[in-house]
């Protein structure tokens, strides 16, 4: 029923993972193969006139991330997957490693190839063993044949790859952290300057990308990159996307949409609508950092820039949908409660700042606040957005934000009657 | 250097620099609380942002972000203090307010930023955290619910002493800092911790409720411990050092002490202290005032002198005006016969680098060690007798990835560092393992040989040096000492440390000359940057080099003295600063000298084993009630000053000089400490161009920051011995102690209070011993019984003992030698 052209799900198929003959034949490595053909840093240029962003939440362009990397520095130079996928709401990577993990050793061997960088480490979230298993073994059946290890396809190039399992924590997805975590130290962010490009892993230049990023890459090489952005439906954008549908739909499930799609195909023809025939009131787009989408926003673009437009984010491509009878002080209450206690603890602003907003909320969905409480929650956003040490108080404050934004006769509703009006419900 | 604008004023200021930086210099005052100087760039507490033009959009952290040209900063606005008076209040909302019984009330940052801030209610509501206080150990009391988690404890634990004690543990708002499983602090107690902490979460225990900070007087002296040097600030109320307070500003240590500097002062209000002079009467030492007492002195010391003649035996913790004093004592009784410290421990400075570089001390300065790419340690205790030197050594490693290597019989703190290389030698062969290297520079044509004398003959000696051997013989790893000699070749700058002292009498002489040699053939001594260290035990071990406090002319150094005394042959003793009883080796022969000695005079803070054994016994003043100054092992000189006055009717050594001399019919007075210090120059010439009053916080350091040699000469030295027998014996320091005063002081008892034998995990399993156990030690012709202390810093069959505490009389085991061969059973 999904009409659009498959490539990181073109194998996909139901309890089964693809093994290396399949995905050679598929048309696997090519990519690789014409890596290698070219200089490192025409492979960066290729990246960069892709259009390729990253997938993993914030978007950065990939091609320009890799042109910052200091790749003739001579020296151990890293490589860094970032598996952890633990935004609330969000499963894509996990689905693409248990269908087709090839497809990240390939791109991580072409970065590594583009990067010079002769290790690379996949860092893999806490509860993700099933991943762990299959991407041991791909690691396993490329080194076999030559994919990885030393002198990669001939080329007198090596890359080495471990799959490390996180110690599990949402704050080890932050990229900075997540150094930290593999170097076996408590995992708080680290400021930048310097960034990990200068400093990164064991005090070297250290490269990190997302899963579905690096995924991506092999068929950029082997397809180009004409064919990649004419994958897109938005003509500004570039590529497919992982979609991982859930809440309140028929068909919560993942799938693989061009950029571009509108929120209204991605919920009705692929969620198969809300639930139990009910009105669609809210979503979170792209994982429980992004400010919500209402029914207004149901032909914008699912896209980077678009979502932009309308004060929210594509961030991860993790929708998460809410029915009519949805509170959503409630929904916001339960996402701030999952950042403040995922805080590293660090910082002020994002330690104490996202308890105080916890404790608002409370106030608010129990029918204790004030017409102050209201004010104050709306200064204390102010308070946290942008003075925090890392983005993780930053994207705590997305849905509070869009609540206020979208939601605040609800918020006054809760105030005026002393409960929470959807109690009954 | 980069140009910037920080409100509205242009600054000039290294590219290093950070905003905050920049700002202090400019003399803008931007609010910190989680910044610390010394520390790396943290940024959690988010007091100090600050708006910058280029970067719109959100607050700049000033204390981690670095200045970049043409920045156009911005440091207050009514956004900025909203943002900083809101983390005031975020921090308010747990913190317990319990100011009125806190120590820290009155220099608490917490206070001093919500006073500056204005943050005068709180918005929020929250629970006041209830945590237990952690009063598990006698120093530090931690109590979590006054933290505000800037982490600064974390990090210098981390950074700067290399211990690791604490972490943050926990998630989000329950986050809090602990130790190790939560279980209460249990480190080796340098209380770098308390002088980081902005708060009353950690308080030095021995101060609690003595004083509000404001109370107290502050007087900046020098610590009285080792030849470090470091500066300590006393606090002073009511005539008494109540605490050592923290100060980074000035002096060489940046605010670094260990757990003696920190916590060990307590010795001078100790309710021992001498207070009356004692003369003995009918075999009794009993109280008399001071002119009786110098007056039986100066007879006593005259009738000798007369006789067989007088020995003065020193301590090293005289100031240079005291030393110099002393000296003119012993020239007015006429006696060559003047040593300190037991004679012999100091000899790798006056004869073995005297002898290949033609000066007598080391030839560079401390903080040149950070900035070094390879250091090699002599000996493993360095970190244990120069504490705040091993913390110099620890930053170069972690911060500037320098590498270390060890030369020592067993391990240390140093060898927990990362990176750290042990040469890991049998005890006594040490010297093999510096020669081999020497060897190794050569025959690879590593070396640098222009201008260097000696070198035939060097090489000649060295024939027995070939390192494959050396490493058979002395158990050292071979590729890590054809490493580290290659990697001291090769490196841009380096240092080699070794620390001296009375624990270690055997061998001094020559392992500085191989030492030496090393240095000489990797090109250290007198290079910018890099420097070979002599390192005394003593507060002002450097000073009595200096000063000369050695045998004049045909004069006895101590051991012969102690020889010639136990032989009935010197009819006088004087002991100033030591107690020989407790702390020289051999100390049967010790105590037959004071035996057969007809005239014995002790000058000290309390009635030591020796003084007991005086016919007068003269109460001396600390380093916390003089006036003066201390050379450290850098040749820094450096200013003590008095904080307190003397207990009793006790005098400084320089006062009791002094009038003794006047009693002996010289002269000659001198009209204060500077008047001397001026008197020293003329036959100290280093010290010439220095002016007593003109001594800044940081000290004079004689003969530059790098000292260079006066001569580049290889000397040969021949290799160790090792000793058979079940176990082998080697003495020294321990971590917590500093000679045998530190245990006078309830810091280090209160750490370390008892002797012990340190035995391997191996041999405590086969002599079926456990902690605490009692063993008996036979050796020498003497048996002793200790404690037994089970660890994993010595090899099988090595068993280690601290020298400090009298009652132990390690020293009767230990007669001066590098390693003794003892039996150890239960």
């Amino acid at each position: 029923m999904n009409a659009y052209t498959q490539v990181l799900f073109k194998n996909r198929r139901s309890n089964e993972t693809v093994l290396l003959p399949e995905y050679e034949k598929s048309g696997g490595y090519q990519g690789l193969r014409a890596a290698m053909k070219m200089t490192p840093a025409e492979v960066c240029e290729l990246i960069k006139g892709s259009g390729l962003r990253g997938r993993g939440g914030a978007g950065f362009p990939t091609g320009i991330k890799w042109s910052f990397f200091p790749a003739d520095q001579p020296g151990d130079k890293y490589l860094v997957c970032n598996g952890d996928e633990m935004e609330p709401g969000t499963y894509k990577d996990r689905q693409l490693l248990l269908a087709d993990p090839h497809q990240l050793i390939e791109g991580m061997a072409i970065a590594s190839y583009a990067l010079q960088t002769q290790i690379g480490y996949i860092f893999l979230r806490y509860a993700y063993e099933d991943c762990f298993q299959r991407v041991e073994r791909a690691i396993e059946e490329a080194v076999e044949v030559g994919y990885l290890g030393k002198n990669i396809l001939g080329s007198g190039f090596d890359v080495e790859l471990h799959v490390h399992g996180s110690a599990g924590r949402y704050i080890l997805g932050e990229e900075t952290s997540q150094l930290n975590g593999l170097e076996g130290r408590r995992p708080n962010p680290r400021s930048k300057p310097p960034f990990p490009a200068q400093r990164g892993l064991f005090g070297r230049p250290t490269n990190v990308n997302n899963v579905e990023t690096l995924a991506t890459v092999p068929h950029i090489l082997t397809h180009g990159t004409a064919w990649f952005q004419n994958l897109a439906l938005n003509p500004e954008s570039a590529g497919t996307k992982l979609f991982g549908l859930s809440g309140h739909l028929n068909r919560p499930e993942c799938f693989e949409l061009p950029l571009g799609i509108t929120l209204r195909e991605v919920v009705e023809d692929f969620g198969g609508g809300v639930r139990g025939g009910k009105k669609f009131k809210a979503c979170l787009p792209g994982g429980a950092s992004t400010p919500y989408l209402t029914a207004d926003h149901l032909d914008v673009m699912m896209d980077f820039n678009p979502l932009e437009e309308v004060e929210s984010r594509l961030g991860t491509a993790g929708v998460t949908v809410f029915d009519e009878d949805t509170c959503m002080v409630a929904v916001t209450r339960n996402l701030n409660q999952f950042f403040a206690r995922e805080s590293c603890g660090w910082c002020t602003p994002c330690r104490d700042g996202l308890a105080t907003i916890s404790w608002l909320l409370d106030r608010i969905e129990f029918g204790q606040a004030t017409n102050d409480d209201l004010a104050m929650l709306k200064d204390q956003v102010k308070n946290i957005k942008g003075r925090s040490f890392c983005a993780l108080a930053e994207g705590a404050m997305g849905p509070v934000e869009a609540l206020l934004r979208l939601f605040e006769d609800e918020i006054k509703d809760h105030i005026r009657k002393g409960c929470c009006p959807f109690a009954s419900n | 250097m980069v140009n910037l604008t920080i409100d509205g004023k242009q600054v000039t200021v290294s590219k290093a620099a950070t905003i905050y930086e920049a700002a202090k210099e400019a003399g803008v005052h931007i609010p910190v609380l989680c910044y610390a100087k010394k520390l790396l760039p943290y940024g959690a507490c988010r007091v100090c942002l600050v708006e910058v033009e280029q970067m719109k959009g959100r607050l700049i952290p000033s204390c981690t972000t670095p200045v970049s040209e043409g920045m156009v900063v911005i440091t207050t606005s009514d956004e900025i203090k909203k943002v900083r008076k809101t983390v005031m209040e975020f921090l308010l909302v747990n913190h317990v307010l319990d100011c009125p019984v806190c120590d820290k009330g009155g220099e608490c940052d917490l206070q001093d930023l919500t006073y500056e801030l204005g943050a005068t209610s709180n918005r929020f509501e929250g629970e006041k955290f209830d945590l237990p206080t952690d009063e598990v150990n006698p120093l530090i009391e931690r109590n979590m619910n006054r933290c505000v988690l800037c982490g600064k404890c974390v990090r210098v634990c981390d950074e700067i002493v290399g211990y690791g004690s604490y972490s943050f543990i926990n998630r989000g708002f329950e986050t809090k800092i602990a130790t190790a499983y939560d279980r209460g602090l249990d480190c080796e107690f340098c209380g770098q911790c308390l002088s980081m902490c902005p708060v009353g979460a950690l308080l030095p225990r021995p101060f609690k409720f003595k004083a509000r900070p404001w109370q107290l007087k502050e007087v900046d002296s020098v610590c009285g411990y080792c030849g470090n040097g470091c500066t300590v600030t006393l606090g002073v109320k009511d005539h008494k050092v109540e605490t050592i307070r923290f100060n980074d500003k000035i002096g060489v240590n940046d605010g670094n002490l260990c757990v003696r500097g920190r916590f060990g002062y307590s010795y001078v209000n100790h309710e021992d202290r001498l207070t009356k002079p004692l003369v003995r009467k009918n075999g009794e030492l009993v109280e008399a005032d001071w002119d009786e007492a110098l007056q039986a002195v100066a007879d006593g010391l005259s009738k000798a002198q007369q006789g067989q003649g007088v020995g003065i035996l020193s301590g090293a913790r005289l100031t240079n005006e005291e030393l110099y004093l002393l000296k003119q004592v012993a020239k007015v009784v006429g006696t060559e016969n003047l040593d300190h410290s037991g004679g012999e421990c100091y000899k790798g400075v006056t004869e073995g680098l005297k002898g290949a570089l033609g000066v007598a001390a080391s030839t560079a300065t401390f903080p040149q060690i950070e900035k070094t790419n390879v250091i090699l340690a002599i000996r493993s205790d360095f970190y244990e007798t120069h504490p705040v030197v091993g913390m110099v050594v620890n930053q170069a490693i972690r911060r500037n990835g320098a590498k270390l290597a060890i030369v020592a019989d067993k391990k240390g703190k140093l060898d927990k560092l990362p990176g750290a290389k042990t040469l890991l030698s049998k005890p006594g062969l040490e010297l093999d393992v510096l020669n081999a290297m020497a060897r190794l520079l050569l025959d690879e044509g590593l070396a640098q040989t222009e201008g260097i004398e000696g070198l035939e003959d060097l090489k000649t000696a060295l024939a027995d040096f070939e390192p494959s051997q050396v490493a058979e013989r002395t158990g050292v790893d071979l590729e890590t000492l054809q490493a580290t000699a290659r990697q001291l070749a090769g490196a841009e700058n380096s240092a080699i440390l070794m620390a001296y002292g009375l624990p270690y009498q055997g061998l001094n002489k020559e392992l500085a000359t191989a030492a030496a040699n090393l240095a000489l053939l990797v090109g250290i001594p007198g290079r910018e940057g890099s420097g070979l260290y002599l390192c005394g035990e003593k507060s002002n071990s450097q000073g009595a080099i200096d000063l000369g406090i050695l045998p004049q002319n045909a004069g006895k150094g101590a051991q012969q003295m102690l020889d010639a005394a136990a032989e009935g042959k010197l009819d006088g003793l004087y002991v100033v600063a030591e107690d020989p009883l407790s702390s020289y080796p051999d100390r049967d022969k010790v105590a037959k000298a004071f035996d057969k000695v007809p005239f014995l005079v002790v000058q000290d803070l309390f009635l030591s084993p020796t003084a007991e054994q005086a016919d007068v016994v003269l109460p001396a003043a600390s380093f916390a009630e003089k006036d003066g100054t201390f050379t450290n092992a850098e040749r820094r000189i450096q200013r003590v000053r008095p904080g307190i006055p003397s207990p009793g009717e006790a005098r400084t050594d320089g006062a009791i000089f002094s009038a003794l001399a006047n009693k002996l019919g010289s002269t000659v007075t001198f009209t204060g400490p500077a008047a001397i210090f001026a008197e020293i120059g003329k036959d100290t010439k280093a010290y010439a161009e220095f002016n007593f009053n003109e001594i800044g916080p940081q000290g004079v350091v004689w003969g530059g920051e790098v000292l260079q040699p006066v001569c580049k000469k290889v000397v040969a030295v021949s290799g160790g011995s090792s000793v058979k027998g079940d176990f082998q014996l080697v003495t020294g320091s321990a971590l917590y102690h500093s000679g045998t005063v530190s245990t006078k002081a309830k810091g280090p008892m209160a750490v370390l209070s008892e002797p012990y034998l340190e035995l391997s995990r191996e041999d405590a399993k086969a002599l079926s011993v456990v902690d605490g156990d009692l063993v008996k030690v036979a050796g020498n012709g003497t048996e002793l019984k200790l404690k037994v202390k089970v660890g994993n810093r010595l090899p099988k069959g090595v068993v280690f003992a601290p020298y400090h505490f009298a009652e132990a009389n390690v020293n009767r085991l230990y007669k001066g030698e590098p390693v003794i061969a003892v039996t150890v059973s239960k």
